[in-house]
């Protein structure tokens, strides 16, 4: 346990997106360290976690930004909703736009730690963090959300399918923050499936958990076709995956034509499992498979 | 640093490392011991308090995250001598028994309790999931809590 590191670290609390932009730019051209500090639920934790650093390494800055007002909120944009990135997950499943519009979002919020971790947890920093289990993500996923990347040197736009680069890795530069995601929302009463299978219903990391939406043309009757699929599921591979396999196969074709046995084969090929504390490899195959034929049985369903 | 907080009510000034834990900063600088520490890892909820009215795990929250900002914690919900309904109402049930895992049991459930009315069951689980407790095996703490939300109705009720 290193908590006395923790109080010895250096901090700084900046004003404004702006601020924080160029405390993170002037650092990061001197090679110096900042942990931009949200809600703490992952940050802190490490530490507690944390071997006691070496008596003369640097501690990095700790730069709070969980009170930046240009970080919060959620708002219509065009045909998206854009949601600043240190939303916490209480706010979400609060929000009336959320919860009508993406209800899959809110669900998932509702089923992150408890409402102590609800109320501090933000989506930055659970998409930044990257855990292969990390809810949020696996919701945005799905969703095919598209983060806002900010620096002094203006904004980016990375699709969340191209952020991640390996176990806990990113493309965020030294320099940039997470600003908001924007995501299209699916079609009032789209269909969609939020299932995080654990040892526990609240406070638990998931063994296996899915996220999905579909948007589906039931004009051709029995011809009935997806029109649009996102998939997301946590805990099946060093990061959380988007399925890929499952999501060419499921928009080529009529759904009446997909069976199970070519549903599982795409699932399987988009994971990875491992056996860890939590669970075992064949267990999470076995679940994810289960979960995804699931959902499709539910989109065969005559609604 | 200097940080200035409203803390069950009255506004402290303490002198503290930013990024101390809340909960140090609760229990040893300003003495106030109700809240505990269990794992420290936002676990176990032992350590809950509520800031702005939302309940949170002091241990997870820097000092100078909450600088203007308000802090109950569980000296603020009554005293000894004079226990809140809900304090009554979980120690009757036998919602209380080693008393480790209790004051942020009580912070939860008063911030339950503070939008009105009589929470069912599962909803009671569902505020106080973030709490675990190891001996009561949570029924008796649910039937105290949902004890609790009555009287305050009626109360509510007889005032109005
Ligand atoms: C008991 C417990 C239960 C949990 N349960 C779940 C769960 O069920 N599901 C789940 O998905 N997670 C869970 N978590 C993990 C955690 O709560 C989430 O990942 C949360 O979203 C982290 O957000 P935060 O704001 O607290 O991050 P912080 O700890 O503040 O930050 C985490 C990382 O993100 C970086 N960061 C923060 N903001 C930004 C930004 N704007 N731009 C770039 N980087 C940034 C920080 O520098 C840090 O490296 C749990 C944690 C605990 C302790
Ligand atoms: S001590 Fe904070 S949650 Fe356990
Ligand atoms: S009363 Fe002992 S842990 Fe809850």
């Amino acid at each position: 346990m290193s908590l006395h590191a923790l109080a010895d670290h250096p901090f700084a609390a900046p004003r404004s997106l702006a601020e924080a932009c160029a405390l993170l730019a002037e650092r990061a051209a001197r090679g110096e360290r900042t942990v931009l500090l949200a809600g703490g639920t992952d940050w802190i934790v490490e530490q507690h976690l944390a071997p006691a650093p070496a008596a003369d390494a640097p501690l990095p800055l700790v730069a709070d930004v969980s009170r930046l007002a240009e970080l919060r909120g959620v708002a219509e944009r065009g045909d998206a909703i854009r949601i600043g990135a240190g939303t916490t997950f209480l706010e979400l499943r609060r929000d009336p736009l959320v919860t009508a519009r993406l209800p899959l979002l809110a669900a998932a919020a509702r089923d992150v730690g408890a409402i102590q971790i609800q109320a501090r947890g933000t989506l930055a920093g659970n998409l930044a963090t990257g855990s292969p289990a990390a809810d949020g993500v696996a919701a945005l996923g799905a969703l095919d959300a598209v983060l806002e990347l900010a620096s002094v040197r203006g904004t980016r736009r990375v699709p969340i399918a191209a952020f991640y680069t390996g176990y806990r890795r990113n493309v965020l530069l030294p320099d940039e923050l997470i600003a908001a995601v924007e995501v299209v929302p699916p079609a009032p009463g789209s269909p969609f499936a939020w299932r995080k299978v654990g040892t526990r219903q609240a406070q638990a990391i998931s063994k296996v958990a899915l996220a999905a939406v579909a948007e589906l043309d039931r004009s051709e009757g029995p011809g009935a076709r997806l029109t649009r699929l996102g998939l997301g599921m946590a805990s099946v591979a060093p990061t959380v995956v988007f399925l890929p396999e499952v999501r060419a196969l499921g928009l080529g074709r009529p759904l009446a034509s997909i069976d199970d046995e070519a549903l599982a084969a795409a699932t399987l090929a988009g994971i990875s499992p491992i056996d860890d504390v939590r669970s075992t490899a064949s267990y999470r195959r076995h679940v994810a498979v289960a979960l995804v034929r699931r959902f499709f049985e539910s989109l065969r369903a005559p609604s | 640093m200097r940080i200035v907080l409203t803390v069950n009510g009255a506004v402290r000034e303490v002198d503290v490392a930013p990024v101390a834990r809340l909960l140090d900063v609760i229990r040893e600088t300003l003495g106030l011991t109700g809240t505990k520490e269990g794992c420290g890892e936002g676990e176990c909820g032992a350590c809950t308090v509520l800031l702005d009215g939302t309940p949170v795990n002091s241990c997870l929250v820097a000092a100078a995250q909450c600088a203007g900002r308000s802090v109950v914690t569980v000296e603020g919900l009554g005293s000894a001598e004079r226990l809140s309904a809900l304090q009554e109402e979980l120690v009757s049930h036998g919602g209380a028994q080693c008393g480790i895992c209790t004051p942020g049991v009580l912070v939860s459930a008063a911030a339950l309790l503070s939008r009105g009315g009589v929470p069912t069951d599962a909803e009671v689980r569902e505020a106080l999931a973030g709490n675990i407790c190891r001996c009561t095996g949570y029924q008796k703490i649910v039937d105290g809590v949902r004890a609790a939300a009555v009287r305050n109705a009626a109360a509510a009720r007889g005032a109005s």
